[in-house]
């Protein structure tokens, strides 16, 4: 028979841990850009949150986990490729992949070149402000999670979030092309 | 045409804008910034087009880097796992 710490933890984890494996495998994908990888990373962020479980108090789940999922990441890559977290370009192979993909002429039509030329400023981006990019607007950290991830303060990727959204919006100008907003021309 | 308003200056708002998009901003500041946009035609443009920048992004973003809805059903299976095998060695 299991104890009532035992029972209460094995609640705690599903409440806390179990609802944001989807996050935690969409930041494992854009810290790692590995499917497989990004995989065991978030396994091995599951059995340490399911250890650590009883040091939890219940507030801001989502930080906690980012903070295991972050250290876990980090000591994963010094055992197996001590300096690459020193690589400041490591998120270029993950453009270049995309770069190479393109987008056709059928999509920019389908989708609108306002979305055309916001991808193509996008690849543009540095891996630093595209890390900021992805944390954020695609895989809906807070900016305080987005930091816990990246170890810098939340300042940090406040100011690399809107330098990279307001190149974005250059681009978008350059181009001439407008959001179908209102009252735009 | 520029508007200053009582609560808060179109330079004031394009300082908070991105916070504010991103909920970020406290309730004081985003109860301005929302009378301010509803007013202001310059200002409410500039935060359509960085809401239309945002959801671009998502869109373009996620297919950089898909999820493949496979792997969560395998995460959430492996997390299971891990809860009753520790119950399973507490049980015996």
């Amino acid at each position: 028979m299991t104890s009532q710490s035992d029972q209460e933890r094995s609640e705690a984890f599903d409440r806390y841990v179990v609802p944001e494996l989807g996050v935690l495998y969409r930041v494992a994908l854009t810290l790692t850009r590995e499917p497989h990888e990004a995989e065991d990373l978030v396994q091995d962020t599951v059995i340490k949150a399911f250890r650590a479980m009883h040091q939890f108090d219940g507030a801001h789940p989502r930080a906690w986990l980012m903070t295991i999922l972050r250290n876990t990441h980090i000591n994963r890559n010094r055992r197996r490729r001590p300096g690459l977290l020193r690589d400041p370009e490591a998120l270029d192979a993950l453009v270049d992949q995309r770069s190479t993909q393109g987008v056709s002429a059928e999509e920019t039509v389908l989708e609108g070149r306002f979305e055309a030329v916001v991808e193509a400023a996008l690849q543009r981006l540095s891996s630093d402000h595209l890390r900021v990019i992805l944390l954020v607007d695609v895989d809906g950290l807070t900016y305080q999670e987005a930091a816990d991830v990246l170890a810098v303060p939340r300042g940090t990727v406040m100011s690399r979030l809107h330098r990279a959204r307001a190149r974005i919006r250059a681009d978008l100008k350059t181009s001439g092309v407008t959001a179908n907003v209102r009252g735009a021309q | 045409m520029k508007l200053r308003n009582r609560s808060m200056s179109c330079r004031k708002v394009a300082k908070v804008l991105q916070g504010y998009l991103d909920g970020e901003v406290d309730g004081l500041t985003h109860d301005a910034v929302t009378a301010h946009l509803e007013m202001c035609r310059d200002c409410g443009l500039e935060a359509d087009t960085y809401q239309a920048i945002k959801s671009a992004l998502s869109v373009t973003g996620g297919r950089m880097v898909p999820v493949d809805p496979h792997v969560i059903e395998r995460l959430r299976a492996f997390a299971a796992q891990v809860r009753d095998d520790d119950a399973d060695s507490s049980a015996h």
